[in-house]
């Protein structure tokens, strides 16, 4: 993949959702976005409208976070907080599903959800966080289509509170299933260049990281040694390596490891490192 | 590269100190020198290259031992008040440079001295007191035999308390192998004898004061530079959390779980009670505030306190080496035995690894002694021996390669070139493994650092098993560290610097406009002038090797069932250095370098 650091900046929206975030912390997140030219800034809504005045004139977007983390609040409350937060400034909106409605197969409530969130972002971009740590393939599938359904702008992997970051597997599945002219977004436990590079190679065209300035800072090693960019051990990237039965449901726990049984890399699953 | 020299830098002096005549020459610091090899240690490397008659005798007065600052030396540059010491070592037989942290290195700029070249051997113990640019050999006799930390506040008292102490302790006087020289007390050149060679020379110390006002050939932009590259090391969770909370010593833990920590003089890579000697646990029981030197925002330094006594340290590798190295979990007494070796003036390094191996010689029978694995009985006192080379002491004085051999044993010394290699066993990460063996100075994990791409993900992770580009980073890694300890600046800063950072702070700091790419050559010409300087003194390829205990394989841990695959990547690091298959620079790549 050739991409230059102008090009991989304007992947990033640049984050800070940290519950203790104080407003030193928006500032210099703002300031670093500025200097690096980043696409957004993703931030709790209590600060939207600190950050637009710190972006403004700019080209750096202001995103908010929306039923965030978890996604179980009334449709009604993520229109709300939406509606305020555009209306504060924000230009992109990155809302939780229904994760319990998926659950339950009930997909016109997970539909409606996001229908009133786009309903009251106006002209702003939404995307929709899927916590992938909590889906099979089946679901994670079944909730892009309804996210292209309900007109979201983009399907995202996940919050980074949940049970699992991105990985390029679920990018390229999401990717598959909603083709190439809806936005996915990678996010979660994106902290290197290679980590990027690996997100954007399997389909994401957004990347949601805390650690955009070390991404790109890094990605200036890659023109020294090609071995920065060597293909990993396939496990290092799997989501069967991420499953957690401290933290997701056994079904879901057990979907992942049943994985590894037909693997064809089973063989090199030796050590964790 | 323009070949513009900065007046800044370039208006500092070479001095050039005969000890045996008593006499100082003051000389220009040529373009040539400053533009082919910048400072510290590439200035050091090309003097002894050029100065030092082949096969001399490391301890004799013709050996040169130069103590060199770089063009970032005092200046705003996060971490610019390290210096370097470059000799021919006796330890390794080898071009040695050792660098030291503290604040030794500004006065010497601000003295207006881009090196200290020194030569000769005094008639008696001897101090230099160096104020400003004058300077005076003054009798040593009253401090002679006297530890590091009352000899460095006698010459303090004697000459400014504002000033700065390079000295050496009993072990460099008694001209040790292992012997350091020691700088804030606690910081040490540790590496290679350096202490020893000082000690040949019948030079105690080096007193300096400097008070003279550095120049920046562009202020403004070295701002923007140091403010960015601050910036870096304030988003580094590296450089911003682990090494401020914990200092060096967090990596116990990490290492061990990665199966790494040598254990028992190597034989295991994992330690039982690794907790007990922990980053953390020296946090909990003994620390009591950070260290800072010159310059640095990391703050890496611990300061201790056992049984009252405010103790500098102990770092990773000296924890390591008093410890699990040797079967020891009582980090007092470890912290302890890291400051006897200070005040002695010794390497912890290799005095921990070579009592490790000696308690292997013991196990295996090969020596009679109390000295068992786990015991610190009579070890302190032990320690003191090695210092004043007496009985047993004088035998591991000479290091684990000359004790090893002298039992019949020699595979069970764990060194490369006669260093002792330092805590990370070299069968769980691949390419520090050619690093060690293809390090200039020996057994030592700073020439290139591959424990942060293997292990800790910096700049990215790599495969630490992997052998495939292993020797293109080695390489890199190489020529990098070569160039930034001529600038000269810390090692740590690689954690969130960029190659393009140092080039942009050299560029600021003088009139060398220089790309990344420029920079990694000038390291390049310095590591492979020190390459010629090991070849003339017969080193070859035969001598890029590890111990023959790598090629079986851990027994347990998390590098399990790991051996190490040398032979493997060896030939392509001479390729893509430029070298033949016996490991000697072609004519090719010396012309390319300018050497």
């Amino acid at each position: 993949m050739s991409l230059t650091v102008e090009e991989l900046v304007k992947f990033i929206d640049h984050t800070r959702l940290k519950p203790e975030t104080k407003r030193a912390k928006i500032l210099e997140l703002c300031e670093e976005a500025l200097a690096y030219e980043f696409a957004t800034v993703c931030i709790n809504p209590v600060h939207v409208e600190y950050a637009t005045d710190l972006l403004k004139n700019s080209s750096v977007d202001v995103c908010v976070v929306v039923g965030f983390p978890l996604g179980a609040t009334l449709s009604e409350v993520k229109a709300f907080e939406v509606k305020q937060a555009v209306q504060k400034g924000a230009t992109e909106v990155d809302m939780v599903i229904n994760i319990g409605a998926l659950k339950d197969k009930n997909y016109d409530l997970v539909q409606s959800d996001i229908e009133a969130v786009v309903s009251a972002a106006d002209d702003a971009i939404v995307k929709v966080i899927l916590e992938t740590g909590f889906l099979i393939d089946e679901e994670k599938q079944k909730a892009c289509l309804i996210c292209k359904d309900a007109g979201a702008h983009f399907v995202k992997t996940s919050t980074g509170f949940g049970p699992m970051g991105a990985t390029p597997y679920d990018v390229q599945l999401m990717r598959e299933t909603v083709g190439p002219d809806m936005g996915v977004k990678a996010a979660g436990g994106i902290r290197s260049f290679k980590d990027a590079l690996r997100m954007i190679d399997a389909g994401a065209n957004r990347l949601g990281t805390s650690s955009g300035v070390a991404i790109v800072e890094g990605f200036r090693w890659a023109g020294y040694s090609d071995t920065f960019l060597e293909p990993d051990k396939p496990c290092w990237t799997c989501p069967s390596r991420q499953a957690s039965l401290g933290k997701q449901p056994k079904e879901v726990y057990l979907w992942y490891k049943q994985r590894c049984v037909t693997c064809p890399h089973r063989d090199q699953n030796v050590f964790n490192d | 590269m323009t070949d513009e020299v900065s007046q800044s830098y370039s208006d500092t002096k070479l001095l050039r100190i005969s000890l045996t005549n008593q006499t100082v020459k003051q000389q220009e610091l040529t373009p040539e020198l400053f533009t082919y090899y910048l400072g510290g240690r590439g200035l050091g490397v090309k003097l002894v290259y050029d100065q030092v008659i082949p096969a001399v005798s490391p301890l004799a007065p013709e050996n040169l031992l130069v103590f060199a600052i770089g063009p970032l030396t005092a200046s705003a540059a996060p971490t610019g008040g390290r210096v370097a010491v470059i000799t021919k070592s006796p330890l390794t037989g080898t071009i040695f440079d050792s660098n030291c942290g503290g604040h030794f290195g500004p006065q010497l700029r601000r003295a207006g001295f881009a090196a200290l070249v020194l030569q000769g051997r005094a008639k008696s113990p001897t101090y230099l007191w160096i104020n400003d640019r004058d300077v005076e050999f003054r009798s040593a006799k009253d401090v002679w035999g006297q530890e590091v930390s009352p000899s460095t506040d006698y010459l303090l008292d004697e000459t400014n308390a504002k000033a700065q102490v390079a000295c050496i302790g009993p072990g460099g006087e008694n001209r040790v192998h292992l012997a350091s020289i020691m700088n804030d007390k606690h910081r040490a050149a540790g590496r290679g004898g350096v202490g020893a060679v000082m000690g040949a020379k019948h030079l105690k110390a080096i007193v300096i004061h400097g008070t003279k006002q550095i120049s920046i050939n562009d202020p403004e932009k070295l701002d923007v530079v140091v403010n960015r590259t601050r910036r870096l090391i304030k988003k580094d969770s590296i450089t911003n959390n682990s090494l401020p909370v914990y200092g060096t010593a967090v990596l116990v833990n990490l290492i061990n779980e990665y199966g790494m920590l040598p254990t028992h003089n190597f034989q295991e890579g994992t330690f039982n009670d690794a907790e007990g000697v922990s980053g953390e646990k020296l946090l909990e029981r003994f620390f009591t505030k950070r260290y800072h030197c010159f310059g640095c925002p990391i703050g890496c330094g611990r300061i201790s306190q056992v049984q009252g006594t405010e103790i500098g340290g102990p770092e990773y590798e000296t924890i390591w080496a008093l410890g699990p190295q040797c079967g020891i979990n009582d980090l007092e007494w470890i912290t302890t035995a890291n400051h006897r070796c200070n005040e002695l003036g010794l390497d912890t390094i290799s005095v921990g690894s070579t009592i490790g191996c000696a308690m292997e010689l013991v196990q295996k029978g090969y020596l009679q002694s109390t000295h068992e694995f786990g015991n610190t009985a009579e070890l302190l006192n032990l320690i003191d021996d090695i210092a004043h080379a007496r009985g047993l002491g004088k035998e591991l004085g000479q290091g684990s390669k000359d004790l090893a051999t002298r039992y019949n044993a020699p595979q069970l010394a764990m060194q490369v070139k006669g260093l002792e290699m330092p805590a990370y066993d070299p069968r769980g990460v691949q390419g520090h493994a050619l690093a060690y063996a293809t390090s200039n100075r020996g057994g030592c994990h700073l020439r290139a650092y591959l424990i942060g791409p293997e292990i800790l993900g910096s700049p990215v992770l790599v495969d630490r098993d992997r052998v495939e580009g292993k020797a293109g980073l080695v390489i890199l890694f190489q020529n990098l560290s070569a160039a930034m300890d001529s600038l000269v600046l810390c090692r740590f800063t690689t954690f969130a610097f960029g190659v393009e950072d140092y080039a942009d702070l050299l560029s600021a700091a003088t009139s060398l406009t220089i790309s990344g790419k420029e920079f990694l050559k000038i390291g390049e010409r310095i590591w492979t002038l020190e390459r010629l300087f090991n070849i003339r003194e017969g080193f070859s390829a035969k001598d890029d090797c590890l111990p023959p205990r790598f090629s079986t394989p851990l027994p347990e841990g998390g590098s399990r069932n790991r051996v190490s695959h040398l032979e493997e990547m060896l030939p392509d690091y001479y390729r893509l250095r430029g070298w033949d298959e016996t490991g000697q620079p072609t004519k090719s790549c010396l012309k390319q370098l300018n050497l």
